[in-house]
Formats: structure tokens, C-alpha cells, sequence
């Protein structure tokens, strides 16, 4: 398992660096990662009653940060079609991408993607589990993402990242406060009693709920989703049908132990799941362009599955579980169909397409399995686990079905109106003459098809799989099996009401586009998410406005006055804590005084040069302190932070004008005066408050250690380098950002054609510019 | 960025105003640096060399070396670095990481120094540790980082105007 989550990763990288090298045969690498998400079926097949494996790799064990992977059935089984989907996914790019694309950095984000995946679903430790869902987030990204020149796509990926990533933010708030309540970071060692005590169980519910609900396109999450569709078409098959989106149905499905025994978990998913299916097949209806209806269609039949999975009982669990399977099969089955239709007719417009069955006969035979499918029509997968679903709505209550029927009518129709592009009379645009495509396009979606009519025809297959997850997700007692023909349930009147309702909205198509036309909302999700981005742009730059545009002499005021107070309220708070600190040497003494002259002298400085000497004095005064008490390391480095930083000063002064006298009226000489010394004795005793000796000293520890332990003789070295060497690595990282963002100002701060002519000046002590000897450039752009 | 700069240092326009003088036509300042130069950089190459043992180490070389380096630049007005100073910062920064990296990997905490003691016939018993590796990569990362700063200031003309400057 690990290695099926690793391998990926692995190859991500080699295909990033094979990418400019193979082209597109790149492609039969990446599929090759995902083999070992495929071999993961073998362990499947004794399932519902062998012990879930369990392997742990050490990262960090003394935060309870391990990378766990735990095989149990549900995740094997998701893992599976995430490998299987995934494998197809980058056979079909082969054939889809046209020569102009970057394959390495396609298939690397890909890989990346679909490694992330398989860590979340298999992933057993819960921090673990959200860096996992987190990097779904980063990696969709740059998915949604991959043709950045497109606004439209730059748009999707920014929208889909920043709902998501609110999510994100959520999950780890809840996998915090749950680990904090159940006493384990992983999710198999959690103390569920505990947990459910806990005063921290409904805000982690709450939590876990928003995670979800965001990831997978829920009321009022889903407009990320059609906008994601902006990505290439074999990515969103990967993304819409088998993962990204289902990752919040598969966290429902599972954090459902945890939390279902709350009415709130059941009492906000299950009608929120409902709305979702209804509002999503709505707008999925009206949708002109293939890829968005099938994107709607996503949303509103994730509504469906979280639905199922909420009632977070035997019998949603199982519908739950086979719809899953139903769903990825036939809707990446779908969005196949529709990249070829793309590839083929260079339009997904559904006005303009037509009779297309004539052209492609093969892919409207793989669209009308999969089409068909999702209606819900028999023999289909997708007929059996709707039967389920109105099995467990019926169960629920009466609006529960009404819901569901409404749902499931429009979901019918919208089929319909998807499969019309194949139907009636030949249209295509200008120029565009369709043929069938090439076997790697269609193999894939045929096979996905199939699968669907398989789930169909042969039940007891789609049964077996689903039984997997049964005891991972506690419903071992259902008794329930797969089969097309129950007898006449109330759930098959169900069913024949919703042919009903739906044939009547495909025959009633332009009625219901004109109510649907003069429904529309004003105020939609879009435009409450556009509103709200740019409330945060507008609220962004008022508050820049209102705290950054201030001189830098008035923030520097700001910053010290702020320092008095807050030294000062500390202070005032604990008033008990001084304590004495020893005996200073007198040596000191003479230094302090030449530290404090120097303060006062920058005071009284009437011009800047003077001031920065002024300063130095300060500084090195400091240096000398630290010699008189014996620091010889700390003198060395303060007296060259010292040096070095007159240099900058002075050469930042070439900037400023002239060496004018320093413009101070009296008032402000008295002002910073007061600033100054109040920021300094607040400073002053903060340092004396915090020189308290309540715990023996840490240095003897230093002193002993760092010969034996660091193998050095200099102290100060061996705690750089050795034990708190992660502070340095840290501290060096800041130096080189540091560098960068002054580089920035300095450097690109000033952008344009310059007004006066640098070139024109003669370069003097120079050696002229042709002579200096060119190195060979080594950076080198990939092509 | 160029590795050798493309700009000539800036020089005075009119020459009324004191705060531009031209950096690097001093004669007698090129002279002296030469061998200053030379002395402070080997001085640096030895706190960074002795820092287990004695007072000295990356950052404070690195300090040391930038100090030498930028008197260089502003007696001669060439760089004596031959490569981009911002190059050196993820090269020092890969290096410290590596060096705390590796003892990880080999199962031990992460920037766990090793170290030992060679004997030579030429230098008498003499400690290694890989610390003075971790130290490399923060000299060199220190050493890129203040050079790239002080570099670009040098580098920009403060005469120079863009349209739209006030």
C-alpha cells in the first residue's frame, strides 16, 4: 500500500524529467503507476472477512506523526477505482492531447494527483490524512489549471483551490480537535467513547461537515465544480468521476463511525445531500455545453451519494457503496465520450450537434451503456442502486422520496438531452467532418461502460464489491442483496413515476427551458463568491491604505509605541516575576554609558550621516559588552552585523536626497524622545521579568554536552550547528527570502522606460564592456 | 541578473550632490583593497574553518567574507564573485538541508552531527565533523544573501527616473 501511494510520487518526478524527452508516450509510464493501486484488488477479493493490513512507515513518531496506510475494505476498494481510473485516464491522454502540450508537466501533476488520492483514501492517520487532502487541493490546481494562458481556466482553478482550500482548513481544525478528544491521531485508535463525551464532538462534526461539504461540491460549495470542468477532459474524468470530488463522500463515509450516531451528522447531510441532487440536476438541465451538464450532473449525483452515506446506517452504507462504483463507472465512461465528441467535431455546444450516432456508432453505443446507466434504466448498474436509493429514502419519510423523485426525473431528462447530440438529423459545425476515433479513445470508455452494464446484467459482481466495504464500514448485519427485479416494491413504483415525470419533462423540453429561463436567480452562488472576493480585494486594500501608507518614520512610531505598551502591560499583569540576576561586572559600566550616549547622540544628530555613525556606536558598543562578558562569538558577530550594516545604510542613502540637515521640529524631537524611552524600559523589563531562575539553567547542560555530544569546543557553535541546528536551517531560509524581497523593491520597484539614459554616461574604473568575459550559461531552459 | 554586472556603478550626473559619489575610481582605495581583500577573505576562510573549536563559524565568515567582497566591488567596481550571489542561497540552503537530512535518513535525528578524528603526517590528529558541512551551506547562503542585497543597491542609479515617478 505504501508503495502504491509512493510509486506515483515517484514517477511523477521521473515524468516531469522524461516528459520533454518521450512526448507523449510519457503516458504509458504514468499508467504504470497505478499498477500497484491495481494489484491492491487482490486483497479485495477475501474482503468482508479478513482483518484490514496495516502499515506504518515512521516520519515523526513524537507528534503521532506516522504515515499509516490501513487496507481495509472501503479504502482497498476506492483505492482500486482510483487506480483503474486513474490507469485509463492516462492511456486516453495518450490519444487526446494534441503535440503542443507538455506532457511531462501534464502527466507530473497527474501522478501527483492521483498519488495524493490514493494517501487520502488509504491514509489512516488523520494529520496524515489532511496533508493528503490538502495536496488534492494544490495538485487539482494546477490540474484545473494546466492551460494558464486561459482566463477561464486561471478562474476554475482559483475557485476550485480557494473552496476547497476553506475546507481544507476545516478538516484540519477537525482532525485536530478530534485527535485532541480521542486521544490518537490515527483513526483506527481513536477512543470513539471518548470522543463522543467530548464538549469537542460537535464542533469537529461541524468541522468535518464543512471539509466534506467543500470538497465535494455540496449546496452551497458546488460552484467550484463546473468551473473545474475548464481542465483538460481526461482530467476531469479523473477528477469528476472517480476522485478529487468523491474524497468528501469518502470522508463522510468513513468520519460516520465517528459521528453518526449524532442526529445532527444524518439531520444536516442527508437534506443538504437531497437539495444538492435537485439543485444540481436542475441546473444540469439547462446547461448547453456537454462538459458543463455532466459537471452538474457531478454535482447532483454526489448529492446523492452523500445522502446515502449520511444515514450513516447499514442500508445507505450498501446503496452508498454500489452507487459509487455505478457512478465512477459510468460517468468517466461519460466524459470520454465527450472528449472524443470534442476531438472529433471541435465543438461540445449541444445546439450545434446532432445525429452524431451515424459518424461515431461505437461511441454512441459506449454513451447510451453509460447514458442509460445513469438514468437509472434497466439492465444497467445504475438502475439497481437507484432501487437502493429509493429503498432507503422510502425508509426516511415521505418528503425524503418526494425529493428523491424530483431528483432523479430531472436527472432523467438531463441524460436525455445529453444523448440528443447523437440523435436526429447529422448537424456539425463548418469544416468539422466526424469519424470514429482512434481505439485509444474509445477502449477506455467502452471499457467503462461495460462495467456499468456488467453491474447490470451480472449484480451479484457489483454485490461482491460492494460487500468489501461492509466491515469497514460497520454494516456487516445487512442482509441485502443486488438484484435487477425485486418483485413490485414501492421503491419500483418509485422508479416508474420517475420514467414518468422524466419522459414528460424530455417531451415538454422547450416548456421547461422557458420556466427554467425565467427562474433564474438573480443572485447565485457565482455571483455571492465573485461579490465576496471582491469584498476581501476591497477590504484588502482599504486596510493597506489605512496602515501601510504611513511614512516610515510614523510606522516606526507605531511599532515602538506598540512595544511600550504591550512590555508595559506585561509587566503590569505579573508584577512579582523580578527577580536578581547576579552580580554584573563592573567592567560593564563604562560600556553601558557609551551605549546609552550613543542612543541619545542619534537623537540629537542633525543629519543622517552623523545619525547611522552615531548608531554604530550602539552597535559596536554592544560588541564590547559582549567581550567584557566573556562572549567572544557573539562580540565577532555583532561587531560584522554592525559593519556590514553601515555599509547597507550608507549605500541606501545614495537613494535619499542630498545631505541636508535632518528636518525635526521640537514637538517630534520630544515625541520619539518619549517613544524611545518608553519602548526602551518596557523592553528593559521584560528582559529583567523574564531573567528569572525558576528552572536550573540550561547552559550546564550545553557545557557538558556539546565536547561529547557535538564533538566541538565552541558551545555556541555545536547549539548552531548541532542541537538546535533546525533553528539555524530556519533562520538561514529567512536570510535567503529576505534577499529575495529586497532584490524585489530594490531591483523591479522600478519598472518602465527610464527617462534619463544611464548608457550615455561613461563608465569609468571600468573595464569596457566587451571584454568582460561572458560565463557560459548554465541555467537552461526546458523547451 | 547577470552573473557580471551589465550596468556600469552609477556616476555622478552633475556632481553637486555629495550622496553619489562614484564608487570605484579611488586609486589609492584599490590599491589598499587588493591586499586587505585578500587578508580579510583568508581570515574568513578560517572562522569558518575553526568555528567547532573556537570563536568563528558560517555566519560570522560569511559576514566577513561579504565585508571583503563588497570593498572589492566598490574599490574596482568588478565583482570578484564570478557567479550571481543569488545562486548561492539555494545552494547553501540544499547543502545545510542535506547534511540534515542524511543523518535522518540513516535513522538518527535529523542534523545529527557525526564526527571522528583523522591523524596526518602533516597536520597531527585533526577533527572532521559534519557539521562544518551544515556551517558551509549557512556561509554560503549568508555570503549570497547579504551580497545580493548590498549588490542591488550598488547596481541601481539613484538618478536614474522611470515615467511615472514623482
Amino acid at each position: 500500500m505504501t508503495l502504491a501511494v509512493f510509486l506515483p510520487f515517484l514517477l511523477s518526478a521521473l515524468a516531469a524529467w522524461l516528459g520533454p524527452r518521450l512526448g507523449r508516450r510519457i503516458g504509458y509510464v504514468a499508467a504504470l503507476a497505478f499498477l500497484p493501486a491495481l494489484l491492491l484488488a487482490l486483497p479485495l477479493a477475501g474482503m468482508p472477512g479478513a482483518v484490514p493490513a496495516l502499515e506504518v512507515t515512521r516520519w515523526v513518531p513524537d507528534l503521532g506523526l506516522n504515515l499509516a496506510f490501513r487496507g481495509d475494505g472501503f479504502s482497498l476498494l476506492f483505492a482500486v477505482l482510483i487506480g483503474v481510473i486513474g490507469t485509463l485516464a492516462s492511456l486516453y491522454s495518450v490519444a487526446y492531447l494534441s503535440d503542443r502540450e507538455r506532457f511531462g508537466r501534464f502527466y507530473a501533476y497527474l501522478l501527483l494527483f492521483g498519488g495524493s488520492m490514493l494517501g487520502l483514501v488509504l491514509s489512516d492517520n488523520l494529520i496524515a490524512l489532511f496533508g493528503f487532502w490538502e495536496m488534492t487541493s494544490v495538485t487539482s490546481f494546477l490540474l484545473i489549471g494546466l492551460w494558464h494562458t486561459r482566463a477561464a481556466a486561471r478562474d476554475g482553478a482559483v475557485k476550485a483551490f480557494l473552496v476547497s482550500a476553506l475546507g481544507g482548513l476545516g478538516l484540519l481544525a477537525a482532525v485536530s480537535l478530534i485527535s485532541l478528544a480521542g486521544n490518537s491521531t490515527t483513526l483506527s485508535g481513536l477512543d470513539v467513547a471518548a470522543l463522543r463525551a467530548s464538549p469537542l464532538f460537535t464542533p469537529a462534526l461541524l468541522l468535518t461537515l464543512l471539509a466534506a461539504f467543500t470538497k465535494s461540491a455540496q449546496l452551497p460549495f458546488h460552484l467550484w465544480l463546473p468551473t473545474a470542468m475548464e481542465a483538460p477532459t481526461p482530467v476531469s474524468a479523473f477528477l469528476h468521476s472517480a476522485t478529487m470530488v468523491k474524497a468528501g463522500v469518502v470522508l463522510v463515509a468513513k468520519f460516520g463511525l465517528l459521528f453518526g450516531t449524532s442526529p445532527l451528522w444524518s439531520g444536516i447531510i442527508v437534506p443538504l445531500g437531497l437539495a444538492t441532487l435537485v439543485w444540481g440536476a436542475w441546473l444540469a438541465l439547462r446547461q448547453t455545453d456537454l462538459k458543463a451538464l455532466l459537471a452538474y450532473s457531478t454535482v447532483s449525483q454526489l448529492g446523492l451519494l452523500m445522502s446515502l452515506y449520511g444515514l450513516a446506517g447499514a442500508e445507505g452504507n450498501f446503496a452508498g457503496t454500489a452507487h459509487l462504483l455505478n457512478h465512477a463507472a459510468f460517468k468517466a465512461a461519460l466524459f470520454f465520450v465527450v472528449g472524443i465528441i470534442d476531438h472529433e467535431t471541435g465543438t461540445r455546444e449541444i445546439p450545434l450537434l446532432g445525429g452524431l450516432r451515424r459518424a461515431l456508432p461505437v461511441t454512441f453505443g459506449v454513451a447510451l451503456l453509460a447514458a442509460l446507466s445513469m438514468a437509472g434504466l434497466p439492465p444497467l448498474g445504475g438502475f439497481i442502486s437507484k432501487e437502493l436509493f429509493y429503498e432507503a429514502m422510502l425508509h426516511q419519510g415521505p418528503l425524503f422520496i418526494v425529493v428523491a423523485v424530483a431528483g432523479s426525473a430531472l436527472t432523467f431528462a438531463y441524460t436525455f438531452r445529453l444523448l440528443r447530440v447523437f440523435l436526429g438529423l447529422p448537424r456539425a459545425p463548418q469544416g468539422a467532418h466526424p469519424h470514429e476515433a482512434p481505439p485509444g479513445l474509445t477502449l477506455p470508455a467502452a471499457g467503462l461502460a461495460g462495467a456499468a452494464l456488467l453491474f447490470g446484467v451480472w449484480p451479484a459482481s457489483a454485490e461482491a464489491l460492494t460487500r468489501t466495504a461492509q466491515a469497514a464500514l460497520n454494516f456487516a448485519e445487512y442482509r441485502e442483496h443486488l438484484a435487477l427485479w425485486h418483485g413490485v416494491t414501492p421503491a419500483l413504483l418509485a422508479t416508474g413515476l420517475t420514467w414518468a415525470l422524466g419522459a414528460g419533462l424530455v417531451w415538454q423540453a422547450g416548456r421547461v427551458g422557458a420556466l427554467q429561463r425565467r427562474l433564474t436567480p438573480r443572485v447565485n452562488a457565482n455571483t455571492a463568491y465573485y461579490a465576496l472576493l471582491e469584498g476581501v480585494n476591497v477590504f484588502a486594500a482599504w486596510l493597506i491604505a489605512r496602515t501601510q501608507g504611513l511614512a516610515l518614520p510614523d510606522q516606526l512610531r507605531v511599532m515602538l509605541a506598540a512595544a511600550a505598551v504591550i512590555a508595559g502591560y506585561a509587566v503590569l499583569r505579573a508584577p512579582q516575576v523580578f527577580h536578581p540576576f547576579g552580580t554584573l561586572p563592573l567592567g560593564v559600566l563604562p560600556i553601558a554609558a557609551l551605549l546609552v550616549a550613543g542612543a541619545v547622540g542619534v537623537l540629537l544628530a542633525r543629519n543622517r550621516l552623523t545619525a547611522v555613525v552615531v548608531t554604530g556606536l550602539t552597535g559596536f558598543g554592544s560588541a564590547a559588552a559582549f567581550l567584557a562578558l566573556r562572549a567572544p562569538d557573539l562580540a565577532l558577530t555583532q561587531l560584522l552585523v554592525e559593519a556590514v550594516t553601515v555599509i547597507l545604510f550608507l549605500l541606501a542613502f545614495r537613494y535619499l536626497p542630498g545631505g541636508r540637515d535632518l528636518k525635526r521640529s521640537r514637538w517630534r524631537l520630544r515625541l520619539d524622545v518619549g517613544l524611545a524611552a518608553l519602548a526602551g524600559v518596557g523592553a528593559t523589563l521584560l528582559v529583567l521579568s523574564s531573567v528569572r531562575f525558576l528552572a536550573p539553567p540550561i547552559s550546564p547542560y550545553y557545557l557538558v554536552n556539546s565536547y561529547a555530544g557535538g564533538g566541538g569546543k565552541n558551545v555556541v557553535n555545536v547549539l548552531l550547528v548541532d542541537f538546535r541546528g533546525f533553528d539555524t536551517l530556519g533562520e538561514v531560509t529567512v536570510v535567503g527570502m529576505v534577499a529575495l524581497a529586497v532584490l524585489a523593491l530594490v531591483r523591479l520597484g522600478k519598472r518602465g522606460r527610464t527617462a534619463t539614459a544611464p548608457e550615455a554616461l561613461p563608465p569609468e574604473g571600468l573595464p569596457p564592456e566587451g571584454l568582460t568575459p561572458t560565463p557560459p550559461a548554465r541555467h537552461k531552459e526546458p523547451a | 541578473m547577470s552573473p557580471r554586472r551589465k550596468k556600469p556603478a552609477p556616476v555622478p550626473l552633475t556632481g553637486d550632490s555629495p550622496t553619489t559619489a562614484p564608487l570605484g575610481n579611488d586609486p589609492i582605495l584599490r590599491s589598499v583593497s587588493r591586499a586587505a581583500f585578500a587578508l580579510v577573505l583568508l581570515f574568513a576562510f578560517l572562522l569558518l574553518w575553526r568555528g567547532h573549536n573556537a570563536p568563528g563559524g558560517g555566519f560570522i565568515a560569511g559576514l566577513m567574507t561579504v565585508g571583503a567582497l563588497i570593498l572589492h566591488r566598490m574599490a574596482t567596481g568588478t565583482s570578484a564573485l564570478h557567479v550571481d550571489p543569488l545562486r548561492l542561497v539555494p545552494w547553501g540552503l540544499a547543502l545545510a538541508f542535506l547534511t540534515g537530512l542524511v543523518p535522518y535518513l540513516l535513522g538518527r535525528p535529523f542534523l545529527k552531527s557525526a564526527y571522528g578524528y583523522l591523524t596526518t603526517p602533516l597536520t597531527g590528529e585533526f577533527e572532521w565533523a559534519s557539521a562544518l558541512l551544515f556551517d558551509f551551506g549557512v556561509y554560503l547562503v549568508v555570503v549570497g544573501g547579504s551580497l545580493a542585497i548590498a549588490y542591488a543597491l550598488i547596481d541601481v542609479d539613484p538618478q536614474e527616473r522611470v515615467e511615472g515617478d514623482e
